[in-house]
């Protein structure tokens, strides 16, 4: 109940500041832009470089999936950091919300538009036919991962400086949901300890059980060990 | 001597922070990602790279760079310190291009084999950089977050970014090259084909012009709105 009264007075908070509004919505103008990019650059590509991007959809909305639920981990990284700056984190820690109570609320502030993007990405793109049910499973994969980036930069980041070198740096994550195209044997096998290529499983191996299993696994692993780091932290 | 110094002591700041260690890892992604492509592909895809990456890097950090400080009470000693707000911009400016230099040939020496001009190439990035860490500068002043900071930059990326699709388009958009963004992209475009050398010399000159003129209107927006806060 606690937790849900601050989640509320949160969202609140949140739409008072017209920053984190606009960021929080930010994705939604992204999908609509890639929708116009892609109207316009296949037959652009096709005509002056006779090259077709077509063969690579999947790849190219599992590259979208994963920046989107990255920008929102990253926008939440920032807001911890600015809160610990602030002394703001442990003002709440010391609240019957408690540390664990803050940690889920911040970070399901990244989880929850990751969710709801990804569904808009993939019906809204409709780059290429994604069943019921995977939709479903990419969205929760794009929500965790969108808490792995946001506590991977709170907890990587003792400022501002090095919360941004930590977000450029992990934009390079995203390489790895494309690895498969690259085919160098090394970088797949490294790809598979990381959430995006995952993701790019999911999309073209729609009716694979053991794909989505082991997606599902590796990015709960991810979220967990970044959670019992921070818990343990402090 | 003091602008030295406040340079070796943010090269320093920026190695502490990881900057170069970043760059590596980016760098080797590039490589990876330019390797995949077909040579012809390559000859348009690294001067685009290298001009949406690396060169713009300052606008990515300086926000930070700056807030931090502030936090610190460094940008509140300038004013009873002998370095000048100029030395201290000159000094971000010149060590995020060095990052952004040592970044885009890593990456254009170790991808692309064909004909290009080295001098030009580096001119244009250095001066690219110039220009978007002056425009962080400036983007940065009165914020107090880095969201808020990031949130900010949209609107000045769109203004510098779009025009640059100019270049796609007919001879008649050619005006848009006043625009220093699209200016810089012309002249890195032009270091890898064969561009007449008084094009080169006019885009360098005006792009020289644009970085003093932002950076005198930077100095004023941030002794005003960071320094003395008004």
């Amino acid at each position: 109940m606690i937790f849900f009264t601050h989640y509320k007075n949160d969202v609140r908070q949140v739409f008072r500041d017209p920053v984190m509004g606009i960021l929080i919505f930010a994705p939604f103008l992204m999908i609509a832009l890639f929708k116009i990019i892609f109207f316009f650059l296949p037959p652009f590509l096709i005509s002056r470089l006779s090259f077709d991007i077509s063969p690579f959809y999947q790849y190219i909305l599992s590259g979208i999936i994963v920046m989107i639920s990255g920008m929102m981990g990253i926008v939440t990284g920032f807001l911890m950091i600015d809160e610990r700056d602030g002394n703001i984190s442990e003002l709440i820690s010391v609240t019957p919300l408690g540390k664990s109570g803050y940690l889920i609320n911040r970070l399901s502030f990244a989880a929850l538009p990751s969710l709801v993007y990804s569904i808009a990405a993939i019906l809204f793109l409709d780059f290429v036919s994604v069943p019921k049910l995977n939709i479903v499973i990419i969205s929760i994969l794009s929500s965790i991962y969108s808490a792995v980036i946001g506590l991977l930069i709170y907890s990587g980041a003792d400022n501002k400086v090095k919360g941004l070198t930590f977000a450029k740096g992990l934009n390079s994550l995203s390489l790895f949901a494309f690895s498969d195209l690259f085919a160098l044997a090394w970088l797949t096998i490294i790809s598979w300890a990381f959430p995006p290529y995952w993701v790019t499983m999911v999309i073209k191996n729609p009716q694979s059980t053991p794909v989505a299993l082991i997606a599902i696994a590796i990015h709960l692993v991810w979220l967990l060990t970044l959670i019992f780091r921070y818990l343990k932290s402090r | 001597m003091r602008l030295i110094n406040a340079l070796i002591s943010d090269i320093k700041f920026q190695s502490k922070q990881g900057f170069y260690l970043v760059y590596v890892i980016i760098t080797a992604m590039y490589l990876i990602i330019l390797s995949l492509l077909p040579e012809n592909i390559t000859s348009i895809a690294l001067p685009l790279v290298v001009y949406s990456d690396p060169s713009v890097l300052g606008l990515f950090f300086i926000g930070g760079i700056i807030m931090l400080e502030k936090g610190q009470g460094v940008i509140q000693v300038l004013i009873v310190s002998p370095l000048t707000t100029g030395e201290y911009i000159v000094a971000k400016v010149i060590s995020l291009t060095i990052v952004s230099v040592a970044a885009a040939s890593a990456i254009t020496a170790l991808s692309f084999d064909g004909a290009l001009n080295w001098a030009v190439f580096l001119v244009s990035v250095a001066l690219t950089s110039g220009i978007f860490t002056l425009c962080g500068v400036v983007i940065n002043a009165g914020c107090t977050t880095v969201n808020q900071y990031i949130l900010k930059t949209i609107p000045y990326m769109l203004l510098l970014v779009l025009p640059c699709f100019s270049i796609l388009g007919s001879n008649l958009l050619y005006p848009l090259t006043l625009i220093p963004s699209v200016a810089a992209l012309r002249l890195m475009l032009g270091a890898f084909s064969e561009t007449v050398w008084y094009e080169s010399a006019a885009l360098i000159l005006y792009l020289f012009m644009a970085n003093f003129l932002l950076y005198k209107y930077a100095v004023k927006v941030f002794e005003k709105k960071t320094v003395y806060q008004d």
